[in-house]
């Protein structure tokens, strides 16, 4: 995994541990664009990502005290947080919401080329060019799975094959992944 | 690409955990276990930051001008510290040594969502109102939540799992006043609601402030009047809304 050298955001995280508002204020002028658009990529809905947006950073607040710069960057910790909090949101609206969305695939399909193009500037290209060596259909399941938080039998119904040979698809491709990540 | 080592069952379970695939049952298990196995939980966390490159890679969209001001009204004091002192406490009733990892992965699971707690209202004492606290992981959704009428000396818990799931353990609930020390009131099983009359000796204790936990044991419960043997899977504070 890629660790930011200079993370000139992790100074911050004490002093939010802390109990300073300024700190935390900084840290959202920094982080809130980014992490709006990751609420808005999962939800589609922008009063719903407002009202993730803020509880991702008060949990930020409550969980300063835990941000350990040895194992991610703020960015990515408070990215995951953010992922985590809309995922929980989108399954709270209940199944009927995952079954709507069928026609989102291909959407997701356009979103691959220029995610990948961006990331291959940073240190996590290592991520993207080992998601690309999985075949198609894998990384796509893979990339929607993370994305939308849909388990492997919506994934199925989606993309036609039975359940079980989507479970075998993503098994291998998680094997697969680990493998290349640490080569 | 080569193949890579194959994975173990556990490893798998922690990636599709990490990822999300799993169903809600899976994953409250997942959590559970995670609770209970700290080195399932650093499993989960290390694929988490595997993935999470993905997540990075989004396009920042501006947020509203209006929420960081949305952000600032919602604070609460900044207790973290308090946490840290109640899941000590809880640490130190459960008698056992864990490493540094397992202590991450034991204050991630242990975390009292204090900061989630609805803000105190101040009112006046005729009728004694009812005191609420929701608990749950730090960060995520509560597990379980409670309402305690101080008139009648009941405690009505409910869990929020889904029903029948982790059948292997019991969640024993407990409640620690300010000295800090755990009382067993009784046990919850997923995914059900249930009153329980608060032992008299406790209902002195069991005021605005008193913490309520739930650890997941052995069937049985625990075996020492002191406090869990088990992991703590969520806690949090009486309150009243």
């Amino acid at each position: 995994m890629a660790i930011a050298l200079n993370d000139t955001l992790a100074p911050l995280l004490p002093r939010i541990a802390g109990g300073d508002r300024g700190a935390l204020r900084q840290l959202y002028e920094a982080t809130s664009a980014k992490l709006f658009g990751v609420c808005l990529r999962i939800l589609s809905d922008k009063e719903e990502s407002e009202d993730v947006l803020q509880e991702v950073y008060l949990t930020i607040w409550r969980r300063a005290d835990r941000f350990d710069s040895a194992r991610a960057s703020v960015m990515t910790w408070a990215s995951t947080i953010a992922r985590n909090r809309a995922i929980d949101r989108l399954r709270a609206r209940g199944p009927l919401a995952h079954a709507d969305q069928v026609d989102e695939m291909e959407i997701a399909d356009g979103a691959v080329g220029a995610e990948a193009l961006l990331a291959a500037a940073g240190e996590d290209a290592r991520l993207h060019r080992c998601l690309g060596e999985l075949d198609n259909r894998t990384e796509q399941a893979i990339r929607t799975a993370f994305f939308e938080g849909v388990t492997y039998e919506a994934l199925a119904r989606r993309m036609a094959p039975p359940l079980g040979t989507v479970k075998s698809w993503i098994r291998r491709g998680l094997t697969k992944l680990k493998g290349c990540l640490e080569a | 690409m080569s193949e890579g080592p194959l994975l173990s069952e556990s490893e798998l379970l922690a990636a599709e955990h990490a990822l999300g695939v799993l169903t809600a049952r899976e994953r409250a298990d997942a959590e559970a276990r995670m609770a209970r196995e700290p080195a399932f939980a650093a499993e989960v966390e290390s694929w988490r930051m595997r993935f999470a490159p993905m997540v990075e890679t989004v396009e920042p969209v501006p947020a509203p001008g209006e929420a960081w001001a949305r952000i600032e009204r919602r604070l609460p004091a900044n207790d973290n510290s308090n946490n840290r002192v109640l899941v000590k406490r809880l640490r130190f009733w459960r008698g056992t040594t864990v490493g540094s990892l397992g202590l991450a992965a034991a204050s991630l699971a242990a975390a009292v969502m204090l900061g989630n707690q609805p803000p105190v209202v101040i009112q006046p004492p005729e009728p004694e109102p009812l005191l609420n606290v929701s608990m749950g992981p730090d960060g995520a959704q509560p597990l379980f939540i409670a309402s305690y009428d101080p008139l009648r000396k009941t405690l009505i818990v409910t869990s929020l799992q889904p029903q029948g799931s982790d059948p292997l353990h019991v969640y024993q609930l407990w409640l620690i006043p300010s000295d800090g020390k755990p009382r067993a009131v009784g046990f919850v099983d997923p995914g059900k609601s249930k009153s329980i009359q608060m032992p008299q000796e406790f209902t002195p204790l069991a005021g605005a402030g008193a913490a309520l936990a739930v650890s997941i044991e052995a069937p049985g419960g625990s075996t020492t009047e002191k406090g869990p043997q088990g992991p703590i899977a969520a806690a949090g504070k009486l309150a009243q809304i």
